[in-house]
């Protein structure tokens, strides 16, 4: 692999090289997310999941896109031209982008930004843009309906996400996604900020738009949300867009709140231990997210946003703030763990009571006996 | 079932209907006389419940005296629908229950075959609403003032064609089905 | 929440249709919500997809092919809906059923109950959101049963297995046992269903106090059922009107207390505890006998100038069949009286004022079979 460190000086053709390769990495390891995701979703719901095609079922990816390639490129007649046509890259390329930033081991990640966590925010809220293209530019209500939904729900969810990885990073003193590995050599971040852990996996499920926020793509209500106009290459963009925007949070999840590359073993492993690691820390948490869509029904978008608006950010708030009093008088930090868990508790506690109005009503019932009705 | 006892009378038919008014004794008839006492009320005892004749011209405010009347309370209407008797006009039926004195009643009233209409009961009943519509898609009967006369299964624009009319005739398939296909001719044979 | 606009912004509301195909499992239901942002101004139900008019060819059929066109009004409880037309029959008719055949009627209609709410608890679960794993559980539950009912009748859906009079045919030998054995894979199957969703907070999230009806509405509209149990009436006509021999049975009903969605998912799962409940009794008190009557005519002609009004608790509601004869092997008039219809009159009323997104959930919780609501 002719990598900068080993040979390549020239700044731009040593990009444009680890480019190639994460886009080459990404087709595949997305292919192969979607065929997990089937057989993991299968499990649980006590089937088999895709068996025929290639050992194991393994092809089904293959066979899945050589399918939507074949197909007719339908185009509504009154869909807007600029806003249909380039929704699917809207959507798609922002999540490349924000490969630039992800180390997969120690030296490889495409560039070093100083600032790789406000990077990677902000690619990810352009997503946001390519939803609601794809819902106006269909000419179909449902399809606008859902862009709507998409939009509401993204930026609602932003700020929590913003706000967890700002707390991560002050904790790690840096955004640097780098430092912010190799500080974690000793201990990983999860375990100062148990609270932010949690708010990030629920705030990165809505911004992949994954159950329990799968509202914008509801099967049962809208069906198929803004992209119900699509079909083939088109609409496999935006699928490939999700699943590699979920990958990209697992990577981040492993490198902010795991330790990357660098825990348990500390920066001085060989290359292959380094990498697994990140695979296994990653799995981990895409394996959570499809637990959890095999498991928990879907939110209502009004429920979605006062959970955002009224819940999750005011807590953000405060964890941001506790981190800011710790740090600031140097107190020692398992302070914010235990201060951590106390908010787990307090989220769980306004969850139940935002669903159970006060006082406990629970269905008693009355159960008539052999005495007959009346 | 009507006890042939030694009622002298000179009007035999006198003597039948006071004989099938006596042996409606055991059942509510004498609760349902008394509550719908100002009503033209023929009763008829049915396989299980008690059946009523009510003339056309009263049957709302008698629905109406069935639900509210405090001995009776008939608050839910089971069900709604009519029967074709061809010649002798079409009866419309509703079958009313009493969930907190838990009886039953069976109202009909005859609807002479060139002036199919009624009032509606969806003034006592707000069930009655689409049973009324089905009803009146089915026979050709006009419920008067009804709030919604569309048609409820069958076609928007099928407004003149009755079903569940006698004089509908059935396709040539269905006669097949039913009479041709050796269920009749079963009484000649020795089959099962 | 709604957003009161200013009175001379115009604002046009939204005519969302809603079917005749749905991704949810209902059948061909169309309804066209009239939508204000987010909430339900008006929702207007459009029936009749599915009409085949059963009532009609039935006067036109004697008495035993008849039981061929009620089991198809109900296709996900067969057993239920030639039980009512059976004991119509048998009721002008004046048979006397024997005992063996009515114990093996109740067993089988609970039977048929359990799968009945078993399919709605399927539904209900894609409705709400969760991807596939409750229809999977339901539908794992309900091949388990539906074997069962092949073994007897022969049929996986549309059995023709009551006769007037009795039974087609004797069940097979092994029949004890396998009901014990569907019986504790069904109660495996509850108690999964019960972990899944009844704790699960976004599930009460979803379906507390949603498309409430009060009782006095639900009375009035001529509603039954769990959905009429749910919102707090006590009206079971096994209870209130017994046939066949539940009143020798020992049984609860269960009521809901709010008559939201909840409620009517609450009820139905506990009836089906109190249906394993009953079958086992009914297993108990099994025993030998002839399941037909022995002098059975063998063309049914019943007497002229009789009617009857047959009410049986099918799993959605009350089944009715009334039935007029005027003499002859086939009926005058036939009619079905369906609990879908009249519980479908509430949707409106239940919808009007909800998010877009109960309006679904709020149809699901009806649990709606739409050939009954067409016959």
């Amino acid at each position: 692999m002719n990598n900068g460190i080993y040979g390549i000086e020239i700044a731009w053709l040593d990009a444009v090289i680890r480019l190639h390769i994460i886009v080459g990495l990404m087709t595949v390891v997305v292919m192969g997310l979607i065929y997990v995701e089937r057989k993991v979703l299968a499990r649980f719901q006590q089937r088999l999941g895709p068996t025929r095609t290639g050992p194991a079922g393994l092809l089904q990816s293959v066979a899945d896109g050589l399918k939507l390639v074949g197909k007719e490129d339908l185009r509504p007649r009154n869909a807007d031209p600029w806003t249909f046509e380039l929704a699917p890259y809207m959507v798609f390329i922002p999540v490349f982008l924000g490969f630039v930033i992800v180390p997969f081991a120690f030296g490889m990640q495409v560039r070093i930004l100083e600032l790789g966590l406000i990077y990677f925010v902000a690619t990810s809220s352009l997503g946001i843009i390519g939803w609601v293209m794809a819902g106006w530019g269909s000419d179909n209500r449902y399809a606008m309906i859902g862009g709507m939904r998409a939009a509401a729900q993204g930026i609602s969810y932003e700020l929590p996400l913003v706000l967890s990885l700002i707390s991560v990073a002050m904790v790690s003193q840096s955004f640097n996604l780098n430092d912010i590995v190799l500080s974690q050599s000793t201990y990983p971040n999860l375990l100062w900020q148990p609270l932010v852990l949690v708010i990030f996996i629920i705030a990165g499920l809505a911004e992949l738009n994954r159950t329990p926020f799968d509202i914008p793509v509801g099967e049962s209500e809208v069906v198929g949300g803004p992209f119900v106009e699509y079909s083939g290459i088109r609409w496999s963009f935006f699928f490939l867009a999700e699943y590699a925007a979920l990958f990209i949070m697992g990577l981040i999840f492993a490198a902010v709140f795991m330790g990357g590359w660098a825990w348990p073993l500390g920066e001085e492993l060989g290359r292959g231990w380094q990498i697994l690691l990140v695979t296994v820390k990653t799995s981990l948490f895409i394996f959570l997210i499809f637990w959890i869509r095999a498991s928990v029904p879907r939110l209502r978008i009004d429920q979605l946003m006062a959970f955002s608006w009224k819940i999750l950010l005011p807590l953000t708030f405060v964890q941001v703030l506790i981190n800011g009093a710790v740090l600031v008088y140097d107190a020692p930090l398992w302070i914010l763990t235990i201060t951590g868990l106390v908010g787990i508790v307090v989220l769980v506690r306004l969850i139940e009571r935002a669903v159970r109005p006060s006082p406990a009503v629970n269905s008693e019932f009355v159960s008539v006996g052999n005495e007959g009705a009346s | 079932m009507t006890s042939d006892e030694n009622v002298d009378t000179t009007n035999g038919e006198e003597a039948s209907e006071i004989a099938v008014v006596d042996s409606l004794e055991d059942t509510i008839w004498p609760l349902i006389n008394r509550v719908l006492s100002s009503v033209d009320v023929t009763p008829e005892r049915g396989s299980i419940d008690l059946i009523t004749q009510i003339p056309r011209s009263d049957i709302i405010r008698a629905l109406q005296i069935l639900k509210d009347n405090e001995e009776v309370q008939f608050n839910y209407l089971r069900c709604l629908t009519a029967v074709d008797n061809e010649s002798e006009g079409v009866d419309v039926v509703y079958h009313l229950y009493s969930i907190p004195k838990n009886i039953n009643l069976t109202v009909k009233v005859n609807l002479p075959v060139d002036d199919k209409t009624i009032g509606t009961a969806t003034e006592v009943w707000e069930a009655a609403n689409w049973l009324e519509r089905e009803t009146a898609e089915m026979f050709g009967i006009t419920f008067n003032n009804h709030p919604d006369p569309r048609t409820l299964l069958m076609p928007e624009d099928m407004t003149d064609t009755f079903p569940l009319l006698k004089s509908h005739p059935f396709a040539e398939i269905e006669i097949l089905q039913g009479e041709l296909l050796g269920y009749d001719r079963e009484n000649q044979g020795d089959d099962e | 929440m709604v957003i009161e606009s200013a009175p001379d912004f115009e604002t046009q509301d939204l005519l969302i249709n809603v079917g005749p195909q749905h991704p949810s499992t209902h059948g061909v239901f169309r309804m066209i919500l009239e939508v204000d942002g987010e909430i339900v101004k008006d929702l207007i139900p459009h029936i009749g997809y599915l009409h085949r008019g059963a009532e009609k060819l039935c006067e036109n059929n004697d008495f035993r092919q008849g039981v061929g066109y009620m089991d198809r009004t109900e296709y996900l409880a067969s057993h239920n809906a030639e039980l009512s037309y059976v004991m119509a029959v048998e009721a002008l008719a004046e048979l006397e059923v024997p005992e063996r055949a009515q114990w093996i009627r109740m067993i089988l209609c609970e039977l048929n109950r359990l799968s009945s709410h078993f399919m709605f608890l399927g539904a209900f679960g894609v409705d709400v959101g969760v991807f596939g794993t409750p229809f999977i559980y339901a539908w794992r539950e309900r091949e388990a049963l539906i074997d069962l009912f092949e073994e007897i009748s022969g049929d996986r859906m549309m059995y023709a297995y009551f006769r007037a009079g009795g039974l087609a045919w004797e069940v097979p030998g092994n029949f004890e046992e396998r009901v014990r054995e569907v019986l504790v894979s069904t109660r495996q199957g509850m108690k999964d269903f019960d972990n899944l969703l009844t704790r699960n907070e976004i599930f009460l999230a979803r379906t507390k106090n949603v498309g409430i009806i009060s009782a006095e509405d639900a009375i009035e509209l001529g509603m039954s059922g769990p959905t009429l149990r749910a919102s707090g009436v006590p009206l079971d006509i096994r209870k209130s009107e017994p046939y066949m021999y539940y009143d020798q049975i020992d049984f609860e009903v269960p009521i809901g207390t709010n008559g939201d969605v909840f409620d009517r998912y609450l009820v139905r799962l506990k009836e089906m505890e109190q249906s394993v409940s009953i079958i086992e009794q009914c297993l108990e008190r099994l025993n030998d006998g002839p399941i037909m009557p022995e002098r059975m005519p063998r063309m049914l002609r019943l007497p002229e100038g009789q009617e009857v009004y047959i009410r049986t608790e099918a799993p959605r509601g009350e089944y009715g069949i009334y039935l007029v004869s005027k003499g002859g092997n086939k009926p005058w008039r036939l009619k079905v009286r369906s609990a879908c219809l009249s519980n479908l009159q509430a949707l409106r009323k239940m919808s009007v004022g909800q998010y877009v997104a109960d309006a679904i959930i709020i149809l699901g919780s009806i649990d709606i079979v739409l050939s009954e609501v067409d016959r």
